[in-house]
């Protein structure tokens, strides 16, 4: 059975990479149906916050709660975060097609061959799907990475600068996609420092510096 | 997801990618084809000594075309940051270890079925006979040797220094599954029979289940936070 949650909260989250401070201790809450813009100069510690969340580092100290869940059970809670990192995570020699297939078999979803076949369609990949990710432009493989995102009809889905490279029809569609996951109730925060596409999505933007939350914007 | 459905894809993956390249196969098979053949030719053997020479250049060629091969095994993975793409995955963390464990030892089965009969064949050590035991302990060697390689590149997967690390500390590591398997060769290739080479089969038996057994265990924390 798959874990639900309708809220992702942190307390005191800290993080350190040997001397230095990446994340200073955050207290944030971020709840189902809405989408969090987070931006900020590099280094101030957007990016570890999903790492952090996307339960691909520990935390040195502080908590984070899925719901009711914490993370001993990451396991499953994997199952329900979708994550758009800024390195793509794609294997270069395998097909977008591939990718896709491969992360729904590991996600345990039926018909993972059709889910991933109905996306790529779905997210006008079919035009490229069969070609190696490496002959992918940014922008294609993007595309790539948000798909593989939205597989498993994530809960949590955590995006780092996810307009990267797309262009201005793939950067609409990829808007409304925000707004559809919005609308299932999916918990989004997204990192970009893009001006005009966070304005397009946010509901919250919070802003980091050095590691802290600097200061809420309505 | 179960652990062994999930290793088996991971093994399957890499298995594809290698079947569309054939990056690893190639230049790993090539490397073996010519360490045998420089060892032929370099020691001037006849049939007495030809028995106490083949081991250690089949050995060698083993030891070397694995490393290599796990090298690139892993990097596969560091490339684009794919590893990352597995540990999002909902699957537990061994089974990525013994996934690429499974990858890395069919590959090096398959160069394996080249290099063996190319050191008899140069080395001119009489066959019949020999190639159930002679199978069994270069499946056993190999094993040992991939599951602690493995273990040490996904360690390294974090590690600058992670080539420096794996030949450094995978090599006294394994010496002992080596230093089996070479000797076990040695005698097997001298004329001892099958109930003579146990004690060897027994000792390489053991190696392989603790070290898997231990890479499966440790590979939980150590995949855990990369």
């Amino acid at each position: 059975m798959k874990l639900d949650f309708e809220e992702v909260s942190v307390a005191g989250l800290a993080k350190s990479y040997g001397p230095t401070l990446a994340l200073a201790g955050v207290d944030l809450r971020f709840e189902a149906g809405e989408a969090t813009v987070i931006r900020g100069s590099n280094g101030s510690g957007k990016s570890t916050l999903l790492w952090l969340l996307a339960m691909l580092a520990h935390p040195t100290r502080g908590e984070i709660r899925y719901g009711r869940y914490g993370v001993s059970r990451a396991d499953e809670l994997r199952g329900r975060i979708g994550f758009v990192a800024h390195q793509l995570q794609l294997y270069p020699g395998l097909s977008g097609h591939e990718n896709l297939v491969l992360a729904a078999k590991l996600q345990n979803i039926p018909y993972a061959q059709k889910r991933a076949t109905d996306l790529c369609e779905a997210l006008s990949l079919d035009e490229y799907w069969e070609r190696p990710v490496r002959t992918y432009s940014r922008g294609q493989a993007q595309r790539v990475s948000i798909a593989r995102a939205l597989l498993h009809q994530p809960r949590l889905l955590l995006m780092d600068e996810p307009a990267t490279g797309l262009d201005i029809k793939s950067t609409a569609s990829f808007i409304e996609l925000v707004e559809q996951q919005k609308r299932d109730g999916a918990i989004i925060l997204i990192v970009t420092h893009e001006a005009q596409f966070a304005g397009a999505v946010a509901d919250r933007v919070l802003h980091m510096d050095r590691g802290r939350i600097a200061e809420p914007h309505p | 997801m179960n652990t062994l459905r999930a290793a088996w894809l991971v093994a399957l993956k890499d298995l594809q990618l290698e079947m569309r390249t054939k990056e690893i196969l190639t230049s790993t098979g090539l490397f073996a084809f010519l360490v045998v053949t420089l060892g032929s030719l370099a020691f001037y053997t006849d049939p007495v000594s030809s028995p106490n020479v083949a081991p250690g250049v089949l050995w060698i060629s083993i030891l070397f075309c694995g490393i290599l091969l796990i090298g690139r095994s892993w990097a596969l993975e560091r490339e684009n940051d794919a590893v990352y793409g597995l540990l999002l995955a909902p699957i537990p963390r061994p089974s990525i270890y013994i996934g690429k464990t499974v990858s890395a030892l069919i590959l090096l089965f398959a160069i394996e079925l080249l290099l063996v009969p190319l050191c008899l064949i140069f080395f001119q050590i009489e066959a019949s006979g020999i190639w159930l035991p002679l199978l069994a302990l270069v499946f056993l060697g190999s094993l040992g040797f991939v599951s602690t390689a493995s273990l040490f590149s996904a360690v390294g997967i974090r590690t600058r220094a992670r080539d420096l690390m794996l030949s450094v500390l995978v090599f006294p590591l394994v010496a002992p599954a080596l230093l089996a398997s070479a000797v076990a060769t040695r005698e097997l290739f001298a004329g001892a029979s099958m109930t003579e080479l146990i004690g060897w089969l027994r000792i390489l038996t053991a190696f392989d289940l603790l070290f898997v057994g231990f890479g499966v265990w440790i590979s939980r924390h150590l995949l855990s936070e990369t």
